[in-house]
């Protein structure tokens, strides 16, 4: 994992200067569908969408990619929907890795995905050492998700985010995060028709940069709703009107309450079909029920209206089924079993007792994921292997009616083109539809200007945002609007994505931050005359006033207007300063100075010409300094016929001028270089001014 | 400048009256707020109805009578009519409480302020928005952003969040901080240092706060002395506020001791409003929708609470001891006010007080001390009329209807003449006389007024009677006629027929006897009299009102600290007293304005935006410093492309500026750190901290609220010249950023 992750932050590293790459890589469901993960990064932040699992592959082998990241370095992950493919690896990725972010989900996700997580447990008959985890990770898992409400703004260390109504499958969200002003759209999966129950999806308010979208349906155009609940129900009753039996393998949860609510309508309808039982074999989606009734809120008007009378979940002529011992298989009747794919379970038990008999119909609502028995019989193979492993005929009508809420070609393509994100993603997608649905939306984007992109798993898409860094300048650095050419100098406070510039003064104003003075004050024990330190100190420092302290009336030196000095006592004096640097300093050598004068009888001889002479030396040694530093920094320099320093650098030349600091040269990154050590080797070089402001 | 804000508040400043304030955004009109009492006293909304028109939203904070009661009478009466922005649960139980206080008020008087209708179209407008829901304002208020957050108090209470141009005013009234069953705590305290903040005194000088358990535990203790006696409890409630958190501590409790005396809770909603209450998970406490998410237990799920939505279900129920939760808290009207009258006179009955009443009710009155021994009370009933009555107010009824039918059919005339003299040019060929003079209907009522037509006069001034003609036109092109495709689109409409024939939207969930008592029309009228009621019962009063203390609402004021602030709500003495603290310790900028009297908030911060360009930045370097990052600039100033100021790096070198230190030292943790390292600490007199054998270290100058607006701090370090001094300026130096 750590070679790996390496790797994507070696990637990374020139450009942390700007931070102005983004980098999309889908761990999951790149050119596929199943697993869904999508890696981001932006300045620093890293996100993660979703946290599937592969339901054709068993074990690690179903797991998002996860090694090609470093999952400690995760600020935030979101999940959009409670489907194994977008959240069963959350448990592993929280328990099992070093990851330490947050993890957000909606109410009813979060409700939801405990029983669906507890019951794949159960279910997924594999070998000890695949488990990825077990019922106690999935509660631990628990108290580390934390909730967020749609359209809930969120912030994460300057990351925002909020979510919008995905439709799809109850509580499932589409999430736009912000980062430094760039905003990314992560549609998991979504619907933009309403149904029985759900809304259809948002239209986020803003456009975002950057589209991360689902390509299930890819160029396909669904039938309308009207027509395929027509079909449904056509099949069913014409199946069980001749004494068949009708198989409808779903998933649990999401389409199948749908299903359940056409069907719950239907036998209302029809009175004639009264004695045929439905059964719902799930467990699970009875335990879920009571989530549908409590949130109801998320679903749409329709449903909340009938909610006003009875509880459209409570189903009049669908009884529930737990086990296929209970089932007494006598007649004409109606299963809605799970798993959805066929790969085992009540659904695969029933299919294979029923496959044989050409009375008997098998409806696959849904789409199906590549791998799975359910996909095999969509192509009516003449005969299909059985669970114990002998071949049977395969007679049963099937049909493929997609009440799957994914969205089509035409959701999509309008979709895009009102939010006209200049970059498209395509995610969770088979590759040729995939690519069939780039060409075509290629056509419907023809200027240009908008950039479709389709990586596989762990294939990075990398973006520039080159978003400008805006700075409010506020408080009494901001009385004056200043001119071109001003100075601004003040304190520059960086929170999350937004500067400030503030005088230093004010910052306990508009920042939670404080400042502070010290003041010190030390006491050293000297027994001399006063009046020597006071002679002494006029000698080494320019200024040095003398007062007497209005308290004690013992006479007071200030230095450089910074530094205090007192006679405390016969033996004691002491130093008040309040500190910086430059205080510091004076005050050290004030300190020597005392030191020295009570160890000996120093001998100060003044000499005025030295004076002149050490100047003059002061500048050849400065000039010596200058000239070191700069060949230690760029190697080949040479004194110019002008007075100017020639430096080379790899065939570039520039010309120094040592008095103005003035940079001549062809090359604008070389001068800059030039121009900005030599500053800094002056400044270091100089004598400091003591007449700071 | 910044941005321009003023407060005018039209309602509740000085006093306990409802809430209701004008707040200016840069010439967008906020009013916050739309309160009334429980007495519906017209007289309050005088203000408001001088500025109604010119309002342009209108922010919701909680779902009682106080704080959006007078919203179905301004819309219709005083022409607001603006967008209405509240969280879900403020809109539905807001609803729900209107629809109790007109029935108990329609029961008990001619109440004709507002009907039903009124409040559903008052209520119908209201956009929702979630907690945190960043709403961006479209039109006029282009560039304002609103945000809802969680408030405390009542479920889905917010405190009003309105940004423009990066700067906060912040509406915090009746916050609570502190978690409860069903509530989270409010987030007030996670703003720092909004532009404004407008906030309430009302519980300035409250501060005996006792802790929730020694509370529960008084309250359940007084409930079970009298029960156990033999008597009932009543506890006079709001609709559909509080009364969600006692509900939950009856639950609880009685869950927890077996008790079997029964808790009737009853207002002319009661079912409704747990229906909706228990969708209502994601707005409440953490605890609540964990333990939802974790076993599915919905909390509102009462098995020990049975639901009553009117007075005989309770009078049928079986005798002895119960407790009663009925609306209204005032006691002025609702089922509380009946049943208190009943039961006032038996010593083993106990009236239990949750939140101080309202001023001048009833049940302000019987929170006094001492209570009092006697109270006046009118008690008022409808009734169907009979015998004489009845056939006087039949004539009365038919007197009118012809009187009306009369001038109605001569206004018509009237506008026929008229049209008629003025329609030559018009388009319609004919008007068709379809109205009727009384005599001829008769009794036959109005249904049939529209197919007769009597003395067909037609005006001198009309052409001829024609039967209508209308040209059918259709336009043609090269293809032939010109077709709307959406004319054969076959509409999806019959699957939604299962549906759409439950009809309505929150009407349908009305209880069924509050459908009758709408649906009936039999005549009625209200007969009152006077009760010298023998107030014998024990009266108690608790805190349940879910509000924060004095001193809670002083550290969350000084620990949001804003540049200013605007104090309502409370009566004089409170408000005086808050904004003296506030004066003293927090900000310079404290208003106290009367009512309509507007104080102009603006802030006299000044500001302008400025491009940092990319040379500036790559030589600045960032010290961390908590969550932010500071660092010191020296630019200058130049121009980018479009045109926009842009900090560039000094040409020149830059002049030295003053130190600054940055960081705020807590001595506390300065001594840890201090130990940690070796050295020997230790507090001495007078908050001084001896480090080391000689050194001491104290904070000196006025130590003010942590972020106050009292000035750096100054830190004094002191000691004789040794070794240990200089490592201890080292590691105090280490707690600072030097910029």
């Amino acid at each position: 994992m750590a070679s790996s992750s390496t790797s994507l932050k070696r990637r990374e590293q020139p450009t942390t200067r700007d931070g102005d790459q983004l980098i999309v890589t889908p761990l999951g469901a790149g050119s596929e569908v199943g697993r869904s993960c999508v890696y981001m990064s932006f300045r620093g932040k890293n996100i993660l969408f979703d946290c599937g699992i592969h339901p054709a592959y068993s074990g690690m082998a179903a797991l998002p990619y996860f090694d090609e990241i470093d999952p400690s370095t995760i600020d935030v992950l979101l999940i959009t929907h409670f489907h194994i493919d977008h959240a069963a690896s959350l448990p592993y990725f929280l328990e099992k890795t070093t990851f330490n972010g947050r993890v957000f989900m909606t109410h009813a996700t979060k409700a939801i995905y405990k029983l669906l997580l507890t019951d794949y447990v159960k279910v997924s008959k594999v070998s000890v050492e695949d488990m990825l985890f077990d019922e106690q990770d999935i509660n631990k898992s628990m108290d580390k998700i934390e909730v967020i409400d749609f359209h809930q703004t969120v912030e994460v260390n300057g990351i925002k985010f909020w979510c919008y109504t995905a439709g799809h499958v109850l509580g499932a969200a589409m999430f736009m995060v912000d980062i430094a002003g760039v905003r990314i759209l992560y549609t998991g999966d979504y619907s933009r028709e309403e149904d029985r129950h759900l809304r259809a999806a948002e239209l986020p308010q803003f456009s975002p940069d950057i589209c991360i979208i689902e390509s299930t349906s890819g160029v396909q155009l669904h039938q309308s709703r009207h027509i395929r609940e027509k079909r449904f129900t056509d099949v069913i009753h014409s199946t069980v009107a001749q004494g068949g039996r009708v198989l409808i393998p779903a998933f649990a949860l999401g389409r199948a309450q749908e299903l359940l609510l056409i069907l719950d309508e239907y036998w209302a309808n029809h009175p004639d079909l009264e004695n045929i039982p439905i059964y719902y074999a799930s467990p699970l989606a009875k335990k879920c029920m009571a989530v549908y009734q409590t949130y109801i809120l998320s679903m749409n008007d329709r449903i909340r209206n009938q909610f006003a009378n009875s509880n459209p979940f409570v189903f009049k002529h669908i009884s529930p089924l737990n086990s296929i011992d209970e089932f007494s298989d006598v007649g004409p009747c109606v299963v809605m079993a799970t798993p959805g794919g066929l790969q085992s379970g009540l659904s695969r038990q029933l299919f294979d007792r029923w496959c044989s008999d050409k009375k008997n119909a098998c409806i696959i609502p849904g789409y199906m994921v590549e791998g799975t028995l359910a996909k095999t019989i969509i192509n009516e193979p003449k005969e299909v292997t059985l669970m114990n492993g002998l071949t049977a005929p395969l007679n049963m009508q099937v049909h493929y009616i997609s009440f799957s809420a994914h969205a089509d070609y035409a959701q999509t393509s309008t979709f895009l083109k009102e939010l006209m994100p200049p970059n498209i993603i395509l995610v969770h997608g088979e590759a040729n539809e995939m690519m069939r649905l780039k060409q075509k939306l290629f056509t419907e984007f023809p200027d240009g200007n908008t950039r479709i992109m389709t990586p596989k798993n762990c294939e990075s898409v990398e973006m520039y945002f080159n978003s400008e860094k805006l700075a409010k300048t506020i408080g009494r650095l901001a009385e004056k609007t200043p001119d071109v050419g001003d100075s601004v100098s003040g304190i520059l406070v960086k929170k999350g994505f937004t500067y400030q510039i503030m005088a230093p003064d004010e910052l306990h104003v508009f920042s939670q931050l404080s400042t502070a003075t010290v003041t010190q004050r030390i006491t050293i024990p000297f027994a001399g005359a006063f009046g020597v330190i006071k002679h002494r100190l006029e000698k080494i420092f320019e200024s040095v006033e003398s007062s007497t302290d209005e308290e004690s009336g013992l006479p007071a030196l200030k230095v450089h207007e910074r530094v205090t000095v007192k006679q405390e006592s016969e033996k004691h004096i002491s130093l008040q300063w309040s500190s910086d640097p430059i205080s510091d300093m004076v005050s050290d050598s004030t300190v020597a100075l005392v030191l020295n004068i009570s160890r000996e009888v120093p001998k100060i001889v003044v000499e005025e010409e030295d004076a002149v002479k050490s100047e003059e030396e002061n500048g050849k040694k400065v000039e010596k300094v200058i000239y070191a530093l700069l060949v230690s920094l760029f190697g080949d320099v040479k004194l110019g016929e002008n007075g100017k320093l020639v430096i080379r650098v790899d065939g570039n030349v520039a010309q120094l001028d040592k008095e103005s600091g003035e940079v001549e040269s062809e090359h604008s990154g070389l001068k800059e270089r030039i121009r900005v050590a030599f500053e800094r080797i002056r400044s270091a070089v100089k004598p400091i001014p003591l007449s700071a402001s | 400048m910044g941005t321009s804000v003023q407060v005018t508040p039209l309602c509740g400043v000085y006093n306990e009256n409802p809430l209701s304030y004008l707040v200016s955004v840069d010439g967008f009109n906020f009013l916050i707020d739309c309160g009334w009492n429980d007495l519906f006293d017209t007289s309050l909304l005088e203000p408001l109805s001088r500025v109604a028109s010119t309002i342009d939203a209108v922010l919701l904070s909680h779902p009682d009578t106080l704080h959006l009661g007078a919203l179905p009478y301004a819309m219709k009466q005083l022409g607001l009519s603006a967008p209405v922005y509240a969280t879900e649960p403020v809109h539905r139980l807001g609803l729900l409480t209107m629809y109790d206080q007109f029935l108990s008020r329609k029961q008990v008087s001619d109440f004709d302020l507002f009907t039903l209708d009124d409040i559903d179209n008052a209520f119908q407008n209201v956009i929702r928005l979630t907690y945190s829901q960043n709403y961006h304002l479209p039109g006029k208020g282009e560039g304002i952003v609103i945000a809802p957050h969680v408030a405390g108090h009542m479920l889905g209470g917010s405190i009003w969040r309105i940004t423009k141009d990066g700067e906060d005013v912040i509406y915090a009234v009746d916050y609570n901080h502190r978690k409860e069953r069903h509530l989270n705590g409010t987030v007030l305290q996670s703003f720092v240092r909004p532009a404004v903040l407008i906030t309430d005194a009302y519980h300035a000088l409250y501060t005996n706060q006792t802790a929730r358990q020694q509370r529960d535990k008084e309250f359940l203790d007084t409930i079970s002395k009298h029960l156990e006696v033999g008597g009932n409890v009543l506890l006079p409630v709001d609709t559909a506020g509080r009364v969600l958190e006692l509900l939950l501590i009856l639950e609880q409790h009685w869950s927890q001791r077996g008790f079997s005396f029964p808790i009737y809770f009853l207002t002319y909603v009661s079912s409704s409003t747990i229906d909706y209450v228990k969708s209502f998970l994601e707005w409440m406490s953490d605890s609540i929708s964990k333990s939802f998410e974790t076993s599915r237990d919905n909390a509102f799920l009462l098995r020990h609470v049975t639901l009553l939505i009117n007075k005989t279900d309770l009078d049928n129920a079986p005798p002895g001891p119960k407790v009663v939760l009925a609306s209204m808290g005032s006691l002025e009207a609702g089922f509380a006010r009946d049943i208190f009258v009943e039961w006032a006179n038996d010593p083993r009955n106990l009236v239990l007080f949750t939140e101080t009443g309202q001023f001048g009710t009833l049940a302000r009155m019987l929170q006094s001390s001492p209570p009092p021994k006697f109270v006046k009370v009118t008690m008022s009933k409808r009734v169907p009329l009979a015998g004489e009555e009845l056939i006087a107010y039949e004539e009365e009824q038919n007197r009118l209807k012809r009187e009306e039918a009369l001038r109605a059919s001569l206004v018509k005339e009237e506008e026929i003449k008229a049209s008629h003299g003025s329609d030559d040019n018009s388009s319609e060929p004919m008007v068709i006389d379809t109205k009727t003079t009384h005599d001829a209907v008769g009794s036959h009522g109005p249904a049939y007024k529209d197919i007769l037509i009597d003395g067909f006069v037609p005006p001198s001034s009309s052409v001829a009677p024609m039967f209508p003609f209308f040209d059918n036109a259709c336009e043609w092109d090269e293809f032939g006629e010109v077709i709307n495709p959406d004319d054969y689109v076959i509409k999806d409409e019959d699957m939604d027929r299962g549906a759409m024939h439950t009809g309505g939207d929150v009407d349908g969930r009305l209880d069924e006897a509050t459908a009758s008592l709408m649906l009936d029309t039999r005549p009625s009228k209200v007969i009152s009299n006077e009760l010298i009621v023998t107030v014998s019962c024990s009266l108690v009063k608790m805190d349940y009102e879910g509000r924060s203390d004095g001193r809670s609402i002083k550290s969350m004021i000084a620990h949001v600290s804003p540049l200013k602030l605007v104090l309502v709500h409370a009566i004089a003495e409170a408000t005086e007293h808050l904004k003296q603290h506030c004066l003293n310790n927090i900000c310079p900028h404290v208003y106290a304005p009367q009512i309509e009297e507007t104080v102009d908030v603006t802030s006299d911060l000044c500001a302008y935006k400025v491009q940092l360009s990319e040379k500036l930045m790559s030589n600045v370097i960032f010290k961390k410093l908590g969550d932010s990052e500071v660092a010191w600039v020296d630019s200058e100033v130049g121009k980018t492309e479009s045109d926009m100021r842009s900090l560039q790096p000094m040409a020149g070198a830059a002049s030295p500026h003053k130190p600054v230190l940055v960081g705020d030292l807590k001595i506390a943790d300065f001594k840890q750190f201090l130990s940690s390292k070796g050295v020997q600490v230790e507090f001495a007199g007078g908050g001084a901290l001896r480090c080391g054998e000689y050194v001491t270290l104290r904070k000196v100058g006025p130590t003010g609220q942590k972020g106050g607006a009292s000035g750096p701090q100054q830190i004094l370090i002191e000691g004789p010249l040794c070794e240990d001094y200089y490592k201890i300026r080292d590691y105090l130096y280490s707690q600072f950023y030097l910029l």
